[in-house]
């Protein structure tokens, strides 16, 4: 299913948001690195995906109407066997009565350094990008800047220039700088999406994850489906 | 983007030939009333038309009864009526073929409720005659260099080199006397109210052009044209620096939002950003606001971060200093030759580091030309902050000292004091490198009004001059940036 079809199929249906997995495909389709990740139907495909990815691996329950997931005991981590796949796919299920897509079975990005990205729709500058401080701290740390978009690599730069954990993407105890000319292009692609696509209201990548080779990938993402102002 | 400001729908309401007025009367309380006299009051040189149902004429000029009655369609109509008849009037003077209006009346939109459905009515009228207004519920222009002033307190001060679009009507009347004292002043201020007609946009793009103005200052509650705003900013910005204060919270229509971005995308973080991308500078405070506005207007660009100090006393030299390390400004360490130009007029007890601590200065000669002239000729030096005690009695033994023994003479204290003064303006140009004091003296005394006068910009602390300075480091810097996406869009 191309991105568009997704995201009409999601206003058709009255989808307040996308499920995470989706909200990946759209990002992939804007080149934004994400975690390698497949959606299974029961266990013993769970087990299979993760074998295919190879442990450690994360899972954690997809639905649209699930938004926060690590609130509700819906995320499984650091998953190494098949007992354990087994396990964890028994305790998500028994949490939860929403209907799910599905389990999704992902990579677990190995990383110290977490970022956020996002989009919000402000009513007189339209579509806005931000990046901040990610994680579960983010809103106590609340280190943000923002954009209206398109943000060019420059204004990304300068947007990551004006970030005050600005320490965190150089060289950090043995980890490599993240690779800035990509991180810039995710931002930036995030403006696009926002300019591209009036459906999307808002979205949230938190965490962004920066593995110590300076390499990042999109580990939890949320599109929100609204009309914007603008 | 225009580039004439009589491209602009601001052109006559800043400049306008004639006049009519609605609302001044012979009784003086009334606030028409004030608003008239200050217009003549400032000596403005067109024709005023005031309107009256009653009086014969009004502080002694000819009273019209009727808009129609006038002998010519005047460029500009003000109007300091009350609320209820602002649109029959607006409509009547539509009719005559007026073309531009300040609305000074207040009632409309900010009083919510049917004050909305009124500014809707208001503009739906205007649009029926093609005009375009300031307001309603505004001061509307100051124009110092056409000698117009709409605001009811007289102007102070010299025709200056500030223009400012104002959200708020006090920023626009309240500060003539505190930019008079500062030795600055505006070229054109808008008061835009609730900028039915005109607002925010449609001023940075007149005073992006306006030949007077070398700095815009803002003072911006909402930008309603936000898309627009960034676009004109930016270009606005390659032309002169723009500084505004944001104060948050007026903005309509803010949704809910679902994700955390969107909780976390207060409007003062939005803004800031997005006040950075568009090349202004965000002054925090109405004293920075035009603290930046003077230096930037004043000063040429530096060409990095890199400040030195001049000081006679340790503590203010080393608050200084404090301030540059918290404002990102670096000071360097002086090579061996300007070591070698100022040491002579450094005594025992002083330090020829960064700062430069005369500890007391007995030469004010080497104070206020040796040594900021060998600090600005230094190649590691981008710019030159001086804290400066000169007390009157100082000053008279300062000239005692260098031979004037008429010292008393107030008018040789004078010519002495000038040359001091004409010697810093000097370096400035010979330099072209920012050249700042601050003392804790009162600014209104002889010396610094002396400095100012000569656009030499004078601070009350380290703090304010540390983050003046600062500021123009920060212009040069989202400058660059502007022309170099530019550059990179173009090819």
């Amino acid at each position: 299913m191309d991105t568009q079809t997704l995201i009409d199929n999601a206003v058709e249906n009255g989808q307040k948001a996308l499920s995470e997995f989706d909200s990946k495909k759209i990002l992939a389709a804007y080149g934004i690195p994400v975690s390698q990740e497949y959606l299974a139907s029961d266990a013993k495909e769970a087990v299979q995906k993760a074998e295919e990815i190879g442990y450690p691996v994360v899972m954690k329950a997809c639905s649209h109407e699930i938004a926060h997931k690590t609130e509700g005991g819906l995320v499984e981590i650091s998953l190494n066997s098949t007992e354990e796949m087994k396990a964890a796919f028994e305790r998500i299920l028994t949490k939860t009565d929403t209907p799910l897509d599905g389990i999704l079975v992902q990579e677990m990005v190995a990383g110290k350094r977490e970022l956020m990205l996002g989009l919000v729709r402000d009513p007189q500058f339209g579509p806005c990008v931000m990046v901040g401080f990610g994680g579960i701290m983010t809103e106590i740390i609340k280190d943000t800047c923002f954009r209206m978009a398109p943000v060019d690599e420059i204004e990304a730069l300068d947007m990551l220039e004006e970030f005050k954990s600005k320490d965190l993407l150089g060289p950090f105890r043995g980890n490599a700088p993240v690779d800035k000319k990509n991180l810039c292009n995710a931002i930036s692609a995030i403006g696009k999406i926002g300019l591209e696509n009036d459906d999307i209201s808002e979205i949230d990548i938190n965490p962004l994850i920066i593995r110590s080779d300076g390499t990042f990938a999109a580990v939890d993402a949320l599109i929100v489906i609204g009309r914007g102002t603008k | 983007m225009i580039t004439e400001i009589n491209q602009s729908p601001l052109y006559s309401i800043a400049n306008p030939k004639s006049i009519a007025f609605f609302g001044a009367s012979n009784n003086f309380s009334a606030m028409g009333s004030n608003i008239f006299q200050s217009i003549f009051d400032l000596g403005f040189e067109g024709e005023l038309y005031p309107v009256h149902p009653k009086e014969e004429n009004v502080q002694g000029y000819k009273a019209y009864r009727d808009i129609m009655d006038l002998p010519v369609v005047p460029d500009l109509v003000i109007f300091v009526l009350p609320t209820r008849l602002i649109c029959d009037t607006m409509e009547a003077c539509g009719k005559k073929g007026i073309k531009h209006a300040i609305v000074v009346t207040a009632g409309f939109r900010e009083v919510g409720g049917e004050g909305l459905a009124l500014e809707e009515k208001l503009k739906g009228i205007a649009q029926k005659y093609g005009i375009r207004f300031a307001g309603p519920n505004c001061l509307g222009v100051v124009n110092t260099h056409k000698k117009l002033n709409t605001t009811f307190l007289n102007m102070e001060g010299k025709p200056g080199f500030i223009g400012l679009a104002s959200q708020s009507g006090s920023l626009v009347t309240q500060m003539f006397n505190y930019l008079a004292e500062l030795g600055v002043g505006f070229s054109t201020a808008f008061s835009i109210g609730n900028g039915a007609s005109v607002d925010l946009v449609d001023c940075l793009e007149y005073l992006g052009a306006c030949p007077d103005t070398k700095v815009i200052g803002m003072y911006v509650e909402g930008i309603d044209r936000g898309r627009e705003f960034v676009e004109v900013a930016r270009a606005v910005s390659l032309k002169k620096p723009i500084v505004a204060l944001y104060v948050g919270g007026s903005e309509t229509g803010r949704k809910a939002t679902f994700s955390h971005t969107g909780s976390m995308a207060g409007p003062d973080k939005l803004y800031d950003g997005i006040l950075r991308q568009s090349g202004v500078i965000r002054a925090r405070s109405i004293t920075e606001l035009f603290d930046y506005c003077r230096i930037l207007g004043e000063l040429p660009v530096p060409q990095g971060n890199r400040i030195a100090i001049q000081t006679h006393s340790g503590g203010p030299g080393a608050a200084a200093a404090d301030a540059c390390g918290r404002e990102g400004l670096e000071l360097p360490n002086f090579p061996q030759e300007t070591i070698d130009a100022i040491s002579e007029f450094i005594p025992q007890t002083g330090s020829i580091n960064n700062p430069v601590d005369l500890t007391y200065s007995k030469d004010q000669k080497a104070f206020f030309m040796g040594i900021p002239d060998a600090l600005l000729r230094s190649d590691v030096v981008d710019m030159l902050l001086m804290y400066y005690l000169v007390p009157d009695r100082m000053l008279k033994e300062a000239l005692g000292q260098i031979g004037n023994s008429e010292a008393d003479d107030e008018n040789q204290n004078m010519d002495v004091l000038n040359d001091y003064v004409a010697y810093m303006a000097q370096m400035l140009r010979q330099h072209k490198k920012p050249l700042v004091g601050f003392t804790f003296r009162n600014l209104s005394e002889i010396f610094p009004q002396a400095l100012m006068a000569n656009g030499i910009p004078i601070f009350s602390s380290p703090e304010q001059g540390v983050r003046a300075l600062k500021s123009l480091v920060t212009y040069s810097r989202l400058n660059q940036k502007i022309q170099l996406q530019e550059k990179n869009l173009a090819s």
